[in-house]
């Protein structure tokens, strides 16, 4: 039992925090591709734009800028600055639910991202900047992991986590392999290590398929490896899997829609595979995957949070 | 009805003005000797050089910011937390003098929750012109609301924070009391954590009270509320939310006794029932631990514009489903001019002497006491009976010719609304000003709870003006906070 609003606020620091270290890592790789200066790396740029959903293709000429408003611009919600500082409201809001030891992680990227000298920390070292805002996400997540209960307020956040993951490297598989856009199919190693890199997957892929860069691998990795824990199949799991906790603690099981659909989207990515893939696209089996992810978050707060309150009175 | 003039045995004499005494020095005597209970952090001190004091000012100011003791200050363009500054060095009181203050303290508790009982039903103390009626039932703070409402223990005021002062002859006088929503626990509880890291020798060797059961204690206060029909009560604190200057101490509250957080969107009255609504449907409440003004708490009952409590919850209170803590209307008992009775209070309702004084008070509702509070403006601190923080207040000494006659207009129109005080000397502590310690003026915030029975917590927060010679304390002014060391009975009162 928890309050509904706390499930809320505990469900969106997770997405918040999935968010922000998505937005550090594409920023991250634009940067360090762009150091070169060739129509692969420009074509990385616009890729890890596209897929933070900035339509602005220009914005790819000049990519230190583009990063530093990414992460520090405060007045745009999607910035890297804006999610942090969500997260850590959400976290003050629900300060009594979360531990000590997790909510100062939260806490001191915060500090640091609104330090009136960040502008100058990034300046003096965007990429050490970025990295330490991921290496510090982790161990808030490390903390959370460590110290606090794993019940159901703890499965609201990984749930945000989860599907926060599952929708964005979603967006970013469809910008990258997705057909029917105008721009050419990424083909090139160093275009295909980029976006590696951007899913975190670079060194995991290694170990899977050797330095064999094919467009193929790459995607059947980030949609359907099994023990990878940013492909979409290890993301579905992961989604029934707390999605099946809360509604065990609720004493609901059965009668709630949010479990049928993420079992439902768990089927579609286990049984899925490469040759199918292809032969429909990806882009229409992503679309698919993308939309039902999005019903499951409906269904979630119609089910717990938002719930109508004639149903709940007691008799 | 207003032809009993009630008399106060503590009114002022009109003809003594007191004279600024040289305050009393919570750590040198007279001679310059130091007090014996603050020898040991005396050697201490004399042991650090200055920067190594700094970098430990730092360190406690880090864990503040940290830990998110904080509160905002919107500016123009953004808004910027800050953390209420806080000052290393504990103030010190000795066993002995504890005893008397926490004796004190629970006899004014007891008496103005009498006080409470009793003008909230047969109003015996207004018949007997021991008060007079109009100053209670014409006060805003009076909720009429609450006649003949049952209050278990008739523990009206469950949580207390009065302030102390301590007078240039060295007794403890009560300044003000806090019986509404008093807030600053937590930095009470937060200083003591940072002191302990920065003295952990001279702490252990002090022999220092402990104030950890602070959270336990006040659970089982708002539980002795609801023991009379719910076996194990299900306790909420309710906050206005995370905007909340004090919403740090709600949340840590909330944590350190285990029960949730609601805010008033998260209630449900139903069939005068209280609910908060959780993940599993909707589940029942039995005591709320309320920091949200009696005004705000139900806008079908208080100020309809308020969004911060919940419809409903005031009559499911009178109907018996839930308890509200402290109870709405306690407010009157903590009035500025009704302070000036307590002594009387606490004589008519417990036949006793006041343990602790009150400041001499002149109502300026009494012709008499009104022309000497005219002639007398430079030297008297004037307040409005509604006012608190800090506000709507003449400091006569520190005061120009305008601001005098300002108020002598507001007081001419509207005498009821104003008290005066003669100037008074808190006394002073060392602090640690920029890398040296130098004595500041400090109050002291104790706070007593009552439920079944009445516990003052062996522990208080000490508030300091940390700029020189200011004698105001409160944090939207400029004040800062310390920890505050009572030692057990055998330690520190040795002559």
């Amino acid at each position: 039992m928890m309050l509904a609003r706390v499930a809320d606020s505990l469900y969106w620091i997770g997405r918040y925090v999935e968010r922000a270290e998505h937005m550090c890592r594409l920023s991250d790789v634009m940067l360090n591709a762009t150091l070169d200066r060739t129509e692969a790396a420009t074509q990385v740029a616009r890729v890890a734009l596209a897929a933070v959903g900035d339509p602005d293709p220009s914005k790819a000429q000049d990519p230190y800028n583009a990063a530093r408003a990414l992460a520090l611009d405060r007045d745009d919600h999607g910035s890297i600055f804006s999610s942090i500082a969500r997260a850590r409201e959400n976290a003050r809001q629900v300060r009594d639910q979360i531990t000590t030891e997790t909510w100062e992680r939260l806490n001191l990227i915060y500090l640091r991202m609104s330090d009136p000298n960040v502008s100058r920390a990034f300046e003096d070292g965007s990429q050490l900047f970025l990295h330490d805002i991921i290496a510090d996400l982790h161990l808030f997540k490390g903390a959370g992991e460590a110290t606090m209960s794993h019940g159901e307020g703890w499965s609201f956040l990984l749930l945000g986590v989860y599907l926060e993951r599952a929708q964005l490297i979603g967006s970013l598989l469809e910008v990258a392999f997705g057909e029917g856009r105008r721009r050419k199919p990424i083909g090139d190693h160093f275009a295909l290590t980029a976006v590696l890199r951007m899913g975190c997957a670079l060194e995991p892929y290694l170990r899977t398929y050797t330095a064999e860069m094919h467009p193929r691998y790459a995607l059947q990795f980030l949609m359907l490896d099994d023990d990878f824990p940013r492909s979409m199949r290890f993301c579905t799991q992961q989604i029934e899997t707390h999605l099946r906790a809360i509604v065990r603690h609720a004493g609901v099981a059965g009668r709630v829609g949010p479990d049928r659909l993420a079992g439902r989207l768990r089927a579609r990515l286990q049984y899925a595979d490469i040759e199918e893939l292809e032969s429909q696209g990806a882009s229409a089996f992503l679309k698919t995957v993308l939309s039902e992810c999005a019903d499951i978050h409906r269904s979630l707060y119609d089910a717990f949070v938002a719930y109508p309150l004639e149903e709940r009175l007691p008799a | 009805m207003d032809s009993i003039v009630s008399a106060r045995r503590d009114e002022p004499n009109a003809a003594v003005t007191a004279a600024p005494e040289r305050p009393y020095d919570e750590m040198l005597a007279p001679g310059g000797k130091v007090h014996k209970h603050y020898a040991a952090l005396d050697a201490r001190l004399a042991t650090l050089t200055p920067d190594e004091l700094a970098e430990r000012q730092r360190t406690q100011e880090r864990f503040f910011l940290l830990q998110g003791i904080t509160f905002t200050v919107y500016g123009a363009e953004s808004s910027t937390e800050r953390i209420i500054p806080t000052d290393i060095l504990p103030r010190i009181i000795p066993g002995a003098e504890w005893a008397r203050i926490e004796a004190g303290l629970t006899q004014r508790l007891q008496a103005l929750n009498m006080f409470l009982a009793d003008i909230y039903s047969e109003q015996q103390i207004l018949m007997d012109g021991v008060v007079p009626r109009e100053l209670v039932l014409r006060a805003p703070s009076y909720r009429r609301e609450m006649q003949n409402l049952y209050v278990p223990h008739k523990a009206y005021a469950n949580v207390c924070g009065s302030d102390l002062i301590r007078q240039p002859d060295g007794g403890f006088a009560v300044l003000e009391d806090n019986l509404r929503v008093p807030s600053g626990v937590s930095y009470m509880l937060a200083n003591r954590e940072a002191s302990k890291r920065v003295f952990p020798g001279t702490f252990r060797a002090s022999g220092v009270r402990s104030i950890d059961r602070y959270p336990d204690l006040l659970l089982t206060t708002l539980k002795s509320m609801a023991a009379d029909w719910r076996p194990n009560p299900q306790v909420a604190v309710l906050t206005p939310g995370v905007y909340n200057s004090a919403y740090y101490e709600h949340a840590y509250l909330a944590r350190l006794m285990g029960v949730p957080l609601v805010e008033g969107r998260d209630l449900v009255v139903h069939d005068n029932m209280v609910y908060m609504r959780t993940t599993t449907g909707l589940r029942r409440i039995d005591v709320i631990y309320r920091r949200v003004d009696d005004d705000f708490i139900d806008p079908l009952t208080f100020r309809r514009d308020s969004a911060l409590g919940a419809a409903g919850l005031f009559n499911a209170y009178r109907a018996g489903n839930v308890m509200i803590c402290n109870a709405p209307g306690t407010g009157v008992a903590d009035d500025k001019a009704v302070y000036a009775y307590v002594p009387e209070i606490i004589r008519y309702y417990l036949g006793e002497d006041p343990i602790l004084p009150n400041i001499e008070t002149y109502l300026c509702r009494e012709p008499a006491q009104l022309s000497h509070v005219m002639a007398n403006l430079d030297k008297l601190v004037v307040k409005a009976v509604g006012a608190s923080g800090g506000y709507g207040m003449l400091v006569g000494p520190h005061s120009t010719k305008a601001q005098q006659a300002a108020f002598a207009d507001a007081l001419a129109a509207n005498p009821d609304n104003y008290i005066a005080q003669p100037t008074i000397q808190l006394s002073t502590a060392p602090c640690l000003i920029d890398h040296a310690v130098e004595p500041r003026h400090v109050d002291l915030r104790p706070f007593v709870l009552s439920g079944e029975k009445i516990v003052v917590t062996p522990g208080a927060l000490t508030r300091v003006a940390l700029r020189k010679g200011s004698l105001v304390v409160n944090s939207s002014q400029g004040g800062g906070s310390k920890d505050t060391w009572v030692l057990s009975e055998s330690k520190g009162d040795r002559k």
